[in-house]
């Protein structure tokens, strides 16, 4: 009882320092907001700045983003692969039967929200979302299958493969930009010569194959956890 | 919100961090101090207001975009590394058989 | 020739997306190939930029540097890279065998070379987090690359704490952008200088430092760190306890760096921490006696005395001594468990008192142990002497902190007398197993440390660009200090640690549990926020 009051003072100290500490921050806050508005979209082609700042300004940090996944993708595989030693594990098989109710509004929903899904990845220069967001929504989507369809198989070194395969591609297209501007990780097309709708080619490229490959790697989650649990 | 709100967050997560002897709930709270952090960058990027930033025609006040891009970044982390942490844990249940810290930590190494 | 550190990156990651797709046993092949390529690109960077690295300033798509992503290298990473290069060199020779069997492996082991080598040049805050969070994925799945219970475990528990501590990494980084308008290392750097006493920039360094403290298993925050090390594949341990821990103690310099002009007095306060790390971690690994377990806390205590060196940012003798040691560290870690790797793959035994008669049945691999444990106990002639001498030289007139580097060194002698038990005895029959390999690995860590032991001064003005000619190992003292600190060290051993006391018993017994960690994690804030925010 007497740690649990301890550690209530001691978050309230934190807290009390954080107030104090806003109260600085007003003085001297600052963000880099009127730089984006002023040069944001000439110099990247796209509207969304937050798609600019995430496929241009700071492409090096979606590549590792995207790299993250990747790793994740793997390490989850490698480690929810069955060996003799697990004494415990008990394989339960899904007793419960989805609702027929569910299933129907599932087959309904299901390509409302795969076109929603392509629509967030494709739009992303223009309108809120992008690659990762997108991709999230189309693997949802693909997640509904399995509500509708319980026992349905998927090969996931496939998934795995494609997905890695899409990660260089991602890698090549990134870095094309050394041969026109003579530098890493930006558009290819030069903003100081090319016009705006040739710059979103490059945006829309490479927004479609982050988001697939978002997609492709949450699902090969989704179906580890899956095996897990049968 | 006011930053102020959402630092509360942060430190229920903390609370929760240090109390809690449930894996999963551990992992929770972790994802509590994550979502507090996430809160605070985008409240912080729009304190002074500003419409979205997306920019059709002149716009003269819009939030800071690069919280928001970073934040994109963070969820994604969080999101792999949660789920990293939650396969670990059925791993750990399947060898343990329960997913109480005190009962996983006790038990010596090489059993 | 200017995007080298660019291509230093991506070509350990391209190597491993190629191992993992094409699942061939050529492809291993193709993991020494990346390693080859690496070794050119970095002495090819090195004798372009060496002397000025003012020129090494990268910002990605040529924008602004105040919004891109930019690269900089100096002496600090420029050697840190290279003793990446040679510790990943020495992991793949060594489990290039086991190998053959396991593309998996190569492909997270390659990857994390790719994302440690980024780590060390980045200049972008949040770039930093991105990397340190990657770092902490793939540590995990290595940890738990075994797939035992204890691995699993071990992993769970260093993923979520260390996702704890990274959370506050990024809180920091928070009130560094809104403070300053940017993310930008050196940006940040030279704007501090007009706000030194704000409230806002002390509690962010707090938070960078209970990151930094977590990350590098300074006491009270290590309980992730003997879970960890004493678990993985050796292998994987010597890459972990040598090279990766020290990847927060690059963070501590980076970050004080960059804090440098904020009037923040942290060397006292950093300098007792190391003391205590030292002295705790030698505590926890008398009394343990499993062999990995051992060799972990011994990592903690040799991380306290780095940190009593790294302390002093601004007392270039004691800082090169710190920096030094990270090195010497690396070399005689990475041996030590490598060898006990070998030992204990024959023995089929972690236990210290259960291993008898190495030096008959494994002559070639004890010959390496030796001399490890000879560079670990600071012996003259091997390399752990001439860092921790630099650091002894910086204190010896401060009577309490001499004492205190002199028990940790009484306590590491007689740890590792503890250990050269496993050398004596009858020969006795294992597994025979040949490994031209996995020897060739340990021979070229024992040279290298012997090579630094004896030609420090050429190498670390050369190198590191700075002159240690002051360090003399041929005097009697140094010769005395050593056998005093073993004569001491065997009697407190014959007396004390071998008879398996109670209080002994009771530390070995000792397991943090895991709100213990998190609650002092929390108190760690509080008494950091108390020594730079309200003193």
């Amino acid at each position: 009882m007497i740690k649990h009051v301890i550690l209530i003072a001691m978050l309230l100290a934190i807290y009390a320092v954080f107030t104090v500490s806003l109260q600085d921050l007003e003085q001297i806050y600052q963000t880099s907001a009127d730089y984006f508005r002023e040069f944001g979209v000439d110099q990247t082609g796209s509207n969304n700045l937050v798609t600019a700042i995430l496929l241009d300004y700071r492409l090096f940090d979606s590549l590792f983003e995207a790299g993250i996944l990747l790793i994740a993708v793997s390490g989850i595989i490698w480690i929810s692969k069955h060996d003799i030693e697990e004494k415990n594990a008990r394989f339960m098989l899904d007793k419960f039967k989805t609702p027929d109710l569910f299933v129907t509004f599932s087959r309904l929903v299901y390509p409302l929200m795969l076109a929603f899904g392509f629509y967030i990845i494709i739009n992303g220069h223009v309108s809120p979302g992008g690659g990762f967001q997108g991709g999230a929504i189309v693997a949802t989507a693909i997640l509904i299958l399995y509500y509708i369809d319980a026992d349905k198989e998927t090969n996931i070194g496939m998934i795995v493969t494609v997905e890695k395969f899409l990660y260089l591609t991602i890698l090549i297209i990134a870095s094309l930009s050394i041969f026109t501007r003579g530098t890493f990780f930006t558009n290819v097309f030069p903003y100081e010569t090319s016009s705006t709708s040739t710059q979103v080619i490059y945006l829309v490229t490479l927004n479609i194959l982050i988001g697939f490959k978002v997609a492709l790697g949450l699902w090969a989650i989704f179906t580890a956890f899956l095996k897990e649990g049968r | 919100m006011d930053p102020m709100l959402t630092f509360l967050v942060i430190l229920i997560g903390m609370y929760g961090l240090s109390t809690s002897k449930n894996i999963i709930k551990s992992v929770f709270s972790v994802t509590i101090i994550e979502s507090g952090v996430i809160l605070l960058f985008l409240n912080l990027g729009n304190w002074q207001g500003g419409s979205i930033p997306i920019i059709n025609g002149a716009a003269d006040l819009i939030a800071d975009p690069l919280p928001q891009a970073l934040m994109i970044t963070t969820i994604v982390i969080g999101s792999t590394v949660t789920a990293l942490a939650l396969m670990l844990c059925i791993k750990v249940f399947h060898h343990y058989g329960t997913v109480e810290w005190r009962e996983i930590l006790r038990r010596g190494e090489g059993k | 020739m200017h995007f080298i550190p660019v291509y230093l990156i991506f070509v350990p990651v391209l190597a491993a997306l190629f191992i993992y797709v094409f699942k061939s046993r050529h492809m291993n092949w193709l993991a020494l190939a990346a390693q080859a390529v690496l070794t050119v690109l970095l002495v090819l960077y090195y004798r372009e930029f060496s002397g000025q690295y003012e020129n090494t300033l990268i910002v990605f798509g040529g924008w602004n540097d105040r919004i891109g992503i930019s690269l900089v290298n100096d002496e600090i990473s420029m050697s840190f890279m290279f003793l990446t290069v040679f510790s990943w060199w020495m992991v793949l020779i060594y489990t290039f065998e086991q190998g053959k069997t396991n593309h998996n492996f190569l492909f997270f082991l390659m990857f994390l070379e790719g994302v440690f080598l980024a780590l060390l040049q980045t200049n972008d805050l949040f770039n930093m987090f991105v990397f340190i969070e990657l770092l902490s994925i793939l540590v995990a799945v290595l940890i738990a690359f075994k797939k035992t219970g204890d691995a699993f475990r071990a992993g769970l528990y260093y993923l979520v704490i260390s996702k704890a501590a990274m959370m506050m990494f990024l809180l920091s980084i928070i009130l560094v952008y809104n403070s300053f308008g940017t993310i930008n290392i050196l940006l940040v750097r030279e704007a501090m200088q007009s706000t030194d006493s704000l409230t806002v920039v002390r509690l962010s360094y707090v938070l960078f430092m209970v990151a930094v403290m977590v990350k590098s298993a300074f006491v009270p925050l290590y309980s992730w760190l003997p879970r960890a090390h004493g678990v993985a594949e050796s292998g994987i341990s010597a890459l972990l306890s040598g090279l990766v821990v020290k990847g927060g103690l690059y963070l501590f310099i980076r970050l004080n760096q960059m804090y440098e002009y904020a009037n923040l007095n942290y060397a006292d306060f950093f300098y007792w921490i190391g003391a205590l790390t030292a002295v705790v971690g030698v505590m926890f690994a008398l009394s343990q006696k499993d062999m990995k377990q051992i060799l972990a806390y011994h990592t903690i205590s040799q991380i306290g005395i780095v940190m009593m060196g790294l302390s002093k940012l601004h007392d270039p003798d004691m800082f090169i001594g710190g920096f030094l040691h990270i090195f010497n560290h690396a070399l005689f870690k990475s041996l030590l468990f490598l060898g006990a790797g070998v030992i204990i793959s024959a023995y089929r035994t972690k236990k210290v008192t259960d291993i008898r008669g190495v030096m008959r049945t494994m002559p070639f691999v004890s010959v390496f142990m030796i001399i490890g444990m000879l560079s670990i106990t600071g012996a003259p002639f091997f390399n752990g002497f001439i860092s921790k001498s630099i650091i002894k030289y910086g204190i010896v007139d401060s009577g309490i902190r001499y004492w205190i580097l002199f028990v940790v060194n009484i306590g590491t002698a007689t740890s590792f007398i503890k250990m050269s038990q496993i050398f004596f005895g009858p020969k006795t029959m294992t597994i025979r197993i040949r490994k031209p390999l996995k020897n060739f690995a340990l021979m070229s860590l024992a040279f290298a440390c012997v090579m630094l032991g004896n030609f420090y001064i050429p190498i670390s003005e050369g190198f590191f660009g700075f002159r240690v000619q002051y360090i003399d190992i041929g005097t009697w003292a140094n010769f005395f200090d050593y056998f005093l600190a073993l004569t001491i060290g065997y009697v407190f051993y014959r007396f004390v640690i071998a008879p398996d006391p109670v209080p002994v018993r009771y530390i070995r017994e000792h397991k943090m549990t895991f709100q213990q960690a998190n609650y002092l994690f929390v108190v760690m804030i509080v008494v950091l926020l108390t020594v730079f925010v309200w003193w």
